[in-house]
């Protein structure tokens, strides 16, 4: 092959492996960003237990409880947010500087609290 | 393990720069039917295959090198798997992967299963090697150190593509054009002659732009890696740029040499005249490229040696310049400097005049030198100021009040005695020293580097009569003293700080910390920074409840501006939440873990039972505001304060954790 024709054809195919290579890493990189965000909204529903958390308010009406909680692995990391309570109610004894251990259940973001207990 | 490795980047970077260069060489030469530059051309083809051999070799070997390093044990340089998860999980893997690629592609070419016919053939497939050989050597750049630059990488690799690209075709063509001179220079080469000397003059053109990209490029990449001058005097790295700078230098010289005496004296095309120039020219060039190869060697060593600006700097002169002290010093000082100055500028242009005219040059260049040396000297010498190892020492210890805390303990045993509790040097045994211990707190600290501060709590003052504590407190407990001095001088200078917010005026620096609230994750102060305004709210129970329900009511108002509050109880107690109970409604954060050492600092802004300290989201403290008697404050007023700070363009660059 003359060598003005070669270089054309690998510089194509250089050029079309790179755009490729380049393309695959770019999906690469954010699949992993979003891999590592590990937020799966939807899907089926799931349950976390064993949740520390402090109460903050509570609000009987709305059968909501406002707890400021550890981070909840592959859900959220630890903040402070209001939960709608369904087991059957929201125990009555509890205030708010109340630490507690909790579960919550349900498909992200549709979650509610399914048991909160006080801790020692 | 690493003399090896070093061995590998240095081949590995001068067969690369010199294939570059082999290519550029001949494409500069040109095509020729003489028989001594074809033998030339020939030999050089057969070299650059021998390059591109090597080349590989060592990229794999540089390759293998660095997945044992990754791996932590040496037989996985062995291990296909292991070399494959480098090349695939890493950014350099994945570059080195791209340049080898490069190399077997220009391998491809460089082995001639291609047809060469006419000149476009010809000049398609050096320029083709030369590019891809390009591509191998400045992607370096993007598994170097520039790949790690902050804040951007991408410009920084560019730059070091452009510093690699403009060594690669320079330096690289040295060899090749010393073996055309060095053919054509003997006896039976004068057909070759014109066509050398042709080249030789072309490749000076060449030469000149590439050493002003290389210098140019060159400088942005110590700017970057290296910063200051202490990073260059006082690391490792810093002063092997040094060397590899004079080595540089030499190199020019003889380049500089070549431009202005060889290669005009080549002139003449018969067959003996320019014959003897031709060798000196040869020799020189040799001689430049034997240079370059050490001060590629040298850039090896650079490629795994810590770049200074994440080095302690260990400064090795007894002084330094600095301006600092300028705005204190006497009217005898100020009269120095300016006769001094001035002195100096003549001097330089005398020094002007001796250039230009040549017939009075030495006279006018000794005198020159007087002048400059005269002057010079007089004004340096009022900008010096003692300076220590240290000096350039940036602390290890961020200024948080963790460190303020563990800082004043220390203070506490082992100053107090002299300086005095609030550092003004008034301490009980202070009459009896030699000379009075300085005032802590006054802004003359301003002209004292962080390092000069630590080389004193270290080693002491003699002719002050300070002792050393090196033997008595570790290296992060003397930094810890001396985030404790900056605060002393910081409450000192906070005195003046109202409520109001000074419009775009930010200087007093909020000491980190970090809080948690009951099971959640800790939070630092810095955390939001660039992200939010924080009130820092320090409250005693019962006479803050009414202001922290002012500000319940409030925080949605204010979270929407932009503001975080976080609430600290005065009393540190861990049953802060349950001590406020459930009314007023509080959500905002009640500081339950790490109250106490916040509580220990802030509250020296402002000693009162209920304090509130407005920072901004660069770090620094803007608002305080104290309340001894009812805590009740128009909410609105706050939300002015944050306004202000809302509206303000020019942001202070971001508070520095660090003692300046």
């Amino acid at each position: 092959m003359r060598a003005w024709k070669a270089v054309v054809v690998v510089n194509a195919l250089l050029l079309l492996l790179g755009a490729g290579g380049f393309t695959a890493w770019r999906r690469t990189q954010a699949a992993n960003a979003a891999a590592a965000q590990a937020v799966t909204w939807g899907g089926p529903e799931r349950e976390w237990t064993g949740i520390h958390g402090v109460v903050r308010a509570v609000l009987p009406d709305l059968g909501i409880i406002v707890l400021t909680h550890e981070d909840i692995p592959g859900y959220m990391p630890g903040m402070t947010m209001g939960f709608r309570v369904v087991a059957p109610q929201i125990p009555d004894p509890l205030s708010a500087g109340d630490t507690v251990r909790f579960s919550v259940r349900g498909s992200p973001p549709l979650v509610v609290v399914s048991a909160i207990e006080k801790a020692p | 393990m690493s003399a090896l490795g070093l061995a590998l980047r240095w081949a590995h970077l001068a067969s690369s720069i010199a294939l570059v260069g082999g290519a550029v060489m001949l494409l500069l030469a040109g095509p020729s039917d003489r028989p001594t530059a074809c033998a030339w051309q020939r030999g050089i083809a057969r070299v650059a295959r021998w390059l591109l051999v090597i080349a590989l070799l060592t990229g794999l070997g540089v390759l293998a090198h660095q997945t044992a390093l990754l791996e932590g044990r040496a037989s996985a340089a062995f291990e296909p798997r292991a070399l494959a998860r480098v090349v695939t999980q890493t950014q350099a893997g994945l570059v080195w992967l791209v340049r080898l690629g490069m190399l077997v592609v220009a391998g491809f070419f460089a082995m001639g299963p291609v047809r060469v016919v006419t000149r476009l053939d010809w000049r398609a497939l050096h320029g083709e090697i030369v590019g891809l050989a390009l591509i191998a050597l400045g992607l370096v750049s993007a598994a170097g150190h520039a790949a790690a630059a902050e804040p951007s990488p991408l410009r920084a690799i560019g730059v070091d593509f452009a510093h690699l690209a403009a060594a690669g075709l320079w330096a690289g063509a040295l060899p090749a054009l010393a073996l055309l001179l060095r053919r054509a220079a003997r006896e039976d080469g004068a057909d070759a002659r014109p066509y050398a000397v042709l080249a030789a003059r072309r490749f000076s053109a060449w030469a000149l732009v590439s050493v002003l990209v290389l210098a140019a490029s060159g400088i942005a990449n110590a700017a970057t890696q290296v910063g200051d001058v202490a990073g260059l005097v006082g690391t490792t790295y810093g002063r092997l740029l040094l060397v590899k700078l004079l080595v540089f230098a030499l190199a020019l010289g003889v380049a500089g040499l070549n431009r202005r005496r060889f290669v005009p004296a080549l002139g003449g095309d018969a067959v003996t005249v320019g014959r003897p120039a031709m060798k000196r020219l040869a020799a020189a060039v040799t001689a430049e490229a034997l240079l370059m190869l050490v001060v590629i060697g040298l850039v090896a060593a650079l490629g795994v040696t810590p770049p200074a600006r994440h080095e302690q700097p260990t400064w090795p002169l007894s002084f330094r310049l600095t301006t600092a002290g300028l705005q204190t010093v006497t009217p005898d000082v100020r009269w120095q400097i300016l006769v001094g100055s001035q002195i100096a500028v003549a001097g330089g242009v005398v020094l002007l005049c001796a250039l230009m005219l040549r017939s009075l040059r030495w006279p006018l260049g000794a005198g020159a030198v007087v002048l400059l040396a005269t002057g010079g000297s007089m004004a340096l010498m009022a900008l010096s100021v003692d300076a220590y190892p240290t000096t350039y020492q940036r602390p290890t210890v961020p200024y948080s009040v963790t460190s303020i805390a563990a800082g004043a303990a220390s203070y506490g045993e082992r100053c107090v005695v002299c300086h005095g509790r609030d550092g003004g040097g008034d301490g009980p045994a202070a009459p009896r020293l030699p000379r009075p211990p300085a005032d802590l707190r006054a802004p003359h600290t301003g002209q004292h580097t962080a390092g000069d501060l630590f080389w004193w709590v270290s080693h002491g003052i003699p002719r002050g009569a300070m002792p050393g504590f090196a033997d008595a407190l570790g290296e992060e407990q003397r930094w810890d003293v001396i985030n404790y001095v900056r605060f002393l001088g910081a409450l000192e200078s906070a005195r003046w700080m109202g409520p109001k917010v000074d419009p775009g005026r930010a200087w007093l620096v909020a000491p980190d910390f970090s809080y948690a609230v009951g099971p959640a994750p800790a939070r630092s102060l810095r955390d939001y920074r660039g992200q939010r305004h924080v009130l820092l709210v320090l409250y005693t129970l019962p006479a803050s409840r009414a202001r922290l329900a002012q500000l319940a009511a409030g925080y949605q108002t204010l979270a929407t501006l932009g503001v975080e509050i976080i609430a600290v109880p005065t009393d540190s107690s861990p049953d802060a939440i349950k001590q406020l109970g459930d009314e007023p409604r509080v959500l905002f954060p009640i500081a339950t873990e790490g109250s106490a050492d916040i509580v220990a600092a802030y509250r020296r802004f402002a000693d009162a039972p209920h304090v509130e300290l407005l920072i901004d989201r660069q770090g620094y403290i803007r608002a305080r505001w104290a309340a001894r008697g009812p805590t009740e404050r128009e909410v609105n007023l706050l939300l002015a304060e944050v306004q202000e700070l809302n509206e303000e363009k020019v942001a202070a660059p971001p508070a520095d954790e660090h003692v300046h």
